[in-house]
């Protein structure tokens, strides 16, 4: 049987507890089915629009960036002597004031700057930070204290609070693996790389019609089984709790959903032409063509690798912030094109950045705080907080002034409208950027 | 201790389960003939098979330093051409690195050794994209074969000595005065110990005792740079000595936590769920019973009782390796082309030599995304029906002779080597029944049941 995309997915958000259920419906489906009253009655529950509602993009710079060739702190004698080979030149920077600069490859970051849609945050990290970059990723998307390792995301924890009944689409990454920040209890949210393989591809059966139908109805239960409105919304990705089979039969399902809403939108929708041509801007750019689609997505994530700079760093560094600027620029462009760019936050991080001083390998190794952009139509610009000192360190890094939950607590607060308390577990003051 | 499986829980379903966690899987037949081994036998045979010297000669290969263009020598021009040369031979030379240990899986007669050693693979992850030099990601491979399943510490002694690794995690630029920290904190934090099992002061200390690690760039092998290391008194773990890299290592493996930490490692690697506290300290402790040696360790678990239970039957989630290979030995079919292989491998999240990053592949649920899933469903239908000669033979996996009800069991018991869930095969039942008559019908129902959330476990 084969519904519409418009009566599946209204299907799917109407949580009716069903009566008679067939025992040819799957565990998982059994278990969660007990527990949508209590969905339907939450009244956080926000519905999901492709069209008006805000959009926040997580844009990862993997491997730990450099902030202090990010923002340059010109005027500061410490940074110099720090770096004698690694020291960007005053006068090559983009001067933002008498003190900082950025990155000379940074110019389409300048002119959004200029432009008024550009925040910079100084100095953005946390308590007794953690060296590692495994762990201090899972510190950043699990917005944990340093000494605490928690499983799940950021994200996830908003997917759990505030979405659900939603879309598994209404968290979306581009990359081969969803990052950790989605991980919840109950987890949502979509994860590829190509749209034209997000799909189950029939061209070479013999009989299209028996073999789409065979195949919705194993990896599709809903599609058949509960057929006449017998089950509303599955909860319940059971990640951690169900078996690994249960997680596989909701992957599954909610692939074939999503996929079939991917399809159609890249089927009515162009690339942009202006974009560069790296893995970045291949990212941004089906972003954007997603957002110009109507996808209901609130949250998209994408990274950029390659920051881990401990040897050589110049050339390196240099190449990824001319892909960074290059791309973030066309993306900026595309939107304003399409009209969405005051839908849009996005935010850059890494989990951290690099050490104040430059090692005997012309590279720089693992340190702690540094800055962070957020960008967008609605962004408050310009530099915010002090600019952290360069001779008052710890262990030779760079003092955090903001907590990086503070950042994630003003973009829940004042952008995604969400509760901050139940997502972050405690209480940040918030920052005025947006 | 771990008790030991009864001799009659021995059966055909238990010989499957070996088979696939401690290799590659099997068709039915290779099944039926370790089954007929005996449990004692068929797990001797698994981890004490041989393999000729000469049946995976290594590719000819030569350190890429020696190629690699020097600014001085050259005249700008030459000097990009050369480079770009370079990067061509290391991408080509990587490809055929991954195409002969693929091969190697999908057919040595010693494959429990290749699953090992793709374990520690994942476990000293170390990735080409920095290394940048196929001769050295190959000598470390054939390092982890000869270690796989043998003692840990003298492994790890090899492994802190290993070119790509010494690259990999900056020990070539550490040095008496300014040590580098990446490898003594990823050797403690991910190789060893485990996160919060020594300070940040035991991990700088660490750093002094491996300075002067070198690759010598004409032979790709290691140097001891005597004039580079550290040789003062180091406080590592609260005892104080001039302590070696060696000596750090001794140091970490007789620490208790040691085999804690590795043989949790290996039994969620094999059995497919980390254990519980209770069953750690039992495995902790065979492990360390076998003085580390982790083929008897690996032994001990495939002859005990819990290895078998019910709640890591078909439970775990295939790697994109196990899933490629075991599907081309259960189709009883070659491995597809390079470049099939390779883009497979690539957007199913796992390519050799080229981790995400030094903790290796998460996996289990981690594999699994609505995409790589999808992915996983369309790459079934080219093993099952691309390559000429290469296809399977589908008259051997779906005859067409049998009934409805033999083809459910052929195929459920090829594909999944368990039972068919009752829906699943009621609706297989129907498809059956309304066209199996030819062979590209019949290919496609073996299709649609590799399309399934069933098939990813093993």
């Amino acid at each position: 049987m084969k519904h519409s995309l418009h009566t599946r997915r209204q299907f799917l958000r109407t949580s009716i507890l069903g009566g008679a259920l067939s025992w040819t419906v799957p565990a998982f489906l059994e278990r969660t089915f007990f527990t949508l009253d209590a969905i339907a009655a939450d009244s956080a529950i926000q519905s999901t629009t492709g069209k008006d509602g805000p959009i926040l993009i997580v844009l990862q710079l993997a491997g730990g960036n450099d902030g202090l060739n990010t923002l340059v702190p010109f005027a500061d004698d410490a940074y110099f002597r720090a770096r004698p080979t690694l020291a960007i030149p005053a006068a090559e920077t983009l001067r933002l004031n008498d003190a900082l600069g950025l990155n000379p490859k940074l110019s389409g970051l300048k002119s959004l700057y200029d432009e008024g849609q550009l925040a910079i945050l100084q100095g953005v990290g946390y308590p007794n930070p953690n060296r590692s970059h495994f762990r201090s990723t899972e510190i950043w998307h699990t917005a944990s204290d340093s000494s605490v390792t928690e499983k799940y995301g950021w994200m996830g924890r908003y997917f759990d609070s505030c979405c659900k009944g939603e879309d598994p689409s209404v968290g979306v990454s581009i990359g081969s693996q969803p990052p950790q920040a989605f991980a919840a209890p109950e987890p949502r949210g979509i994860t590829f790389s190509r749209p034209e393989q997000f799909r189950f591809d029939l061209k070479n059966t013999t009989d299209r019609t028996a073999a789409d139908g065979f195949f919705r109805s194993v990896n599709e239960p809903d599609s058949e089984q509960m057929e006449g409105g017998s089950i509303g919304m599955l909860a319940g990705h059971a990640e951690g709790t169900g078996s690994a089979l249960d997680f596989l039969q909701r992957t599954s399902l909610d692939a074939v959903m999503s996929s079939d809403k991917v399809a159609e939108i890249i089927k009515r929708t162009k690339p942009g032409a202006s974009y560069p041509s790296n893995r970045l801007a291949d990212s941004l750019n089906l972003v954007a063509r997603l957002i110009g689609g109507g996808m209901p997505t609130r949250v998209y994530y994408i990274a950029q690798g390659g920051y881990d700079t401990h040897s050589n760093q110049i050339g390196a560094h240099t190449k990824l912030m001319e892909e960074l600027n290059s791309s973030l620029t066309a993306f900026c462009a595309d939107l304003k094109s399409q009209g969405h760019f005051d839908r849009i936050l996005l935010m850059t991080f890494s989990e951290f950045g690099r050490r104040v001083a430059e090692n005997a390998s012309g590279g720089t190794d693992h340190g702690a705080a540094a800055p962070l952009f957020v960008l967008g139509g609605k962004v408050k610009p310009g530099l915010h907080g002090s600019t952290p000192s360069l001779t008052q360190l710890h262990d030779g890094d760079i003092i955090h002034r903001v907590d990086f939950r503070s950042v994630y607590a003003t973009i829940l607060a004042h952008w995604l409208k969400a509760p901050v308390e139940p997502i972050l577990k405690g209480r940040f003051p918030l920052l005025p950027f947006v | 201790m771990l008790a030991w499986l009864p001799s009659n829980e021995w059966t055909l379903e238990a010989a499957a389960h070996l088979l696939n966690r401690a290799a590659f899987g099997g068709s039915p037949s290779e099944i039926r003939s370790l089954h007929a081994l005996g449990h004692a036998n068929a797990v001797r045979s698994l981890l004490q098979a041989r393999e000729d010297e000469d049946l995976f000669p290594a590719p000819e290969i030569n350190p890429m330093e020696v190629l690699r263009p020097r600014a001085d020598t050259m005249v700008p021009e030459d000097l990009a051409e050369r480079r770009k040369m370079v990067q061509i031979k290391v991408r080509e030379q990587t490809q055929e690195l991954r195409m002969w240990w693929l091969q190697r899986m999908a057919s040595t007669p010693y494959p429990a050794r290749e699953k090992c050693v793709l374990f520690w693979h994942g476990h000293w992850a170390t990735s080409i994209q920095k290394v940048n030099d196929p001769f050295l990601v190959m000598q470390q491979n054939q390092t982890l074969r000869a270690h796989a399943l043998g003692a840990f510490t003298p492994f790890a002694k090899e492994m802190s000595r290993d070119p790509a690794m010494i690259r990999y995690l900056d020990l070539n630029s550490s040095k008496a005065g300014h040590p580098n920290e990446n490898f003594a904190r990823e050797l403690m934090e991910l190789f060893t110990l485990g996160e919060g099992q020594y300070s940040e002061q035991d991990i700088q200390e660490a750093a002094r005792a491996f300075t002067g690690y070198r690759i010598n760039p004409q032979t790709g092998g290691f140097v001891f740079g005597r004039k580079l290391h550290d040789t003062g008194a180091k406080t590592i773990f609260g005892r104080t000595g001039s302590f070696d890299g060696d000596a750090t290592i001794d140091l970490i493996t007789s620490k208790p936590q040691c085999a804690e930490f590795l043989s949790a490692k290996i039994w969620n690697f094999y059995a497919g769920q980390k254990p519980a506290a209770p069953l750690n300290q039992v495995l902790a402790s065979e492990y360390r019973a076998s003085g580390m040696q982790t083929g008897d360790f690996l032994e001990r678990i495939f002859l005990s009782r819990e290895f078998y239970s019910r709640k890591y039957r078909r439970s775990q989630i295939k790697s994109p390796v196990q899933w490629l290979v075991q599907t081309c030995k259960i189709l009883e079919r070659p491995l597809p082309d390079t470049k099939k292989t390779q883009g497979a491998l690539e957007q199913l999240g796992q390519v050799l030599f080229a981790p995400p990053n030094v903790k290796g592949w998460d996996g289990g649920r981690a594999w699994i995304s609505s995409s790589s899933l999808l992915l996983r469903y369309n790459f079934s239908g080219a093993l099952v029906r691309d390559g000429a000669s290469d296809a399977p033979d589908i008259e051997k996996i779906l005859p067409a002779g049998a009934s409805p009800h033999e083809a459910c069991d052929l195929l459920s018991w090829r594909l999944y080597q368990a039972p068919m869930d009752p829906a699943l095969r009621e609706k297989t039942l129907h498809l059956l029944e309304s066209n199996a008559s030819t062979p590209a019908a019949r290919r496609d129902i073996v299709h649609l049941l590799m399309s399934t959330p069933e098939f990813q476990l093993t």
